[in-house]
């Protein structure tokens, strides 16, 4: 088996990987938006004593939106990834068939028939590579970006535990809302924080 | 990969198969080529192991741009699952399999290949002046399945019908068809599903003129042996495994 063959093994891996990562993100990023409905209503019940959580709960929504609307597009993202490498697989396998075929086709008259085809076929394994490592780039940029609402989330859940702490009766319920934003957005990091990682590694085994 | 020239005419057949370097844990095959003058055609090409070594065999008798044909009994991976890698090699070829499975077949592959359905009445494949006549074998044990038969060279590429299971290195042709039988039976009981199916293909098999009947794997039978296969074919039951 040539590097090419396990190089494309260890992608199918990573990809594998992304997809769960981001479909646990996206689950999470509707748990947010879950809260941030739930803190709504509870903010409108308390009145003038949450005034200062309801714009914060209609920004952590925002946020969930965004942070889903990201997923959707790195999903598809890593969709094309995963054709890349199924092609990368499919070529590089046929490569390393055609190389043994010629090889023990010494001394056949037709042994060279073959080279066309195989310069073929190693044209476009090295294609899907270069295709594949261009779209890596520009999904570790999406992933990048997926962070930032994450990260916003974690400094809005900060602020409304302050917001919280005025809410009199409300107290407990706003104060579980922030927790869970904050543990969700917390999630969300870590679960791309892996995705990157799982991308890197595949760019680092070049 | 032993290469035996069965037939030399107008055109000639040639059998590849008792492959020495395959896995111990894969089903050794036959594979057949029909080579005419600028085109050759592939019977049953076999596995994704045995493609390089099938290849670099065939190389021996044609180029690749002159492997114009492939032919598959039915969709089985011992008989077809390296179709995907044939479809990077053959610049221009077209797949002569059964349109009934052709969804099945092209998971293995086929995208620069022609994959022309054989329709369940069969048909025929020609190269150049040499024409081969499809014959349905259904449920021999494939539920569509064909076989080959060559009126010019009188043989009949069999597929799993008249297949043996033996050791490695066990000659090309049936010497003792009554010992032979031992290592046809259970195969031709297990894999075989029906008696009725059977003994259609026997009926319209017994019309022909043949002198060699070829299996995929096993040996090839001549002369009086063919007459012998169809008459033990006839009295075996099949189908036993319900
Ligand atoms: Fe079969
Ligand atoms: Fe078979």
């Amino acid at each position: 088996m040539t590097d090419t063959v396990q190089q494309t093994k260890s992608q199918f891996v990573a990809v594998a990987s992304i997809a769960a990562e981001l479909s646990a993100v996206m689950e999470v990023a509707k748990e947010i938006s879950l809260a941030a409905a739930n803190a709504k209503a509870i903010a409108f019940r308390a009145g003038e004593k949450a005034r200062g959580f309801q714009p914060i709960t209609d920004f952590i929504n925002e946020l969930a939106k965004e942070t889903i609307t990201l997923v959707n597009a790195i999903n598809e993202h890593a969709l094309l990834l995963y054709r890349l490498t199924v092609n990368e697989y499919r070529t590089s396998t046929a490569f390393d068939k055609f190389q043994t075929a010629t090889k023990m086709a010494e001394g056949a008259q037709y042994q060279s028939s073959l080279q066309t085809s195989t310069e073929a076929v190693e044209q476009r394994m090295r294609e899907c590579r270069k295709q594949f490592k261009r779209h890596v780039g520009q999904l570790l940029d999406q992933l990048q970006e997926v962070m930032h609402p994450a990260r916003a989330a974690r400094v809005i859940a900060a602020n409304s535990r302050i917001e919280a702490s005025q809410a009199g009766e409300y107290l407990l319920s706003l104060q579980a809302v922030a927790e869970s934003v904050d543990r969700a957005a917390q999630i969300i990091h870590n679960n791309v924080q892996r995705c990157r990682s799982a991308l890197n590694v595949i760019n680092i085994t070049e | 990969m032993k290469m035996t020239p069965i037939y030399e005419g107008s055109h000639r057949w040639i059998m590849f198969g008792r492959d020495t370097n395959k896995p111990s844990n894969i089903i050794d095959t036959n594979q057949y080529i029909v080579r005419t003058a600028n085109r050759c055609l592939l019977m049953d090409p076999g596995g994704i192991e045995l493609f390089a070594p099938m290849l670099a065999a065939v190389l021996h008798h044609a180029p690749v741009e002159e492997i114009t044909d492939l032919f598959a009994s039915h969709q089985d991976p011992d008989i077809i699952s390296s179709l995907g890698l044939w479809d990077q090699a053959l610049p221009k070829a077209k797949l002569h399999a059964s349109s009934l499975w052709e969804g099945f077949i092209r998971h293995f592959g086929c995208e620069s290949i022609d994959y022309v359905g054989i329709p369940d009445n069969g048909g025929k494949i020609k190269l150049e002046s040499t024409e081969l006549k499809i014959i349905p074998a259904h449920y021999l044990h494939s539920s569509a399945n064909f076989h080959i038969y060559d009126a010019e060279a009188k043989i009949l590429m069999s597929g799993d019908v008249g297949a043996a299971l033996e050791a490695s290195g066990a000659p090309i042709y049936v010497d003792n068809f009554d010992s032979h039988i031992d290592h046809m039976r259970f195969f031709h009981q297990r894999w075989m599903p029906s008696n009725q199916a059977k003994r259609d293909w026997i009926e319209r098999i017994r019309k022909l003129d043949i002198d060699m009947m070829a299996p995929q794997h096993g040996r090839i039978f001549k002369g009086d042996n063919v007459k012998r296969f169809l008459d033990w074919f006839e009295g075996l039951e099949v189908g036993i495994a319900v």
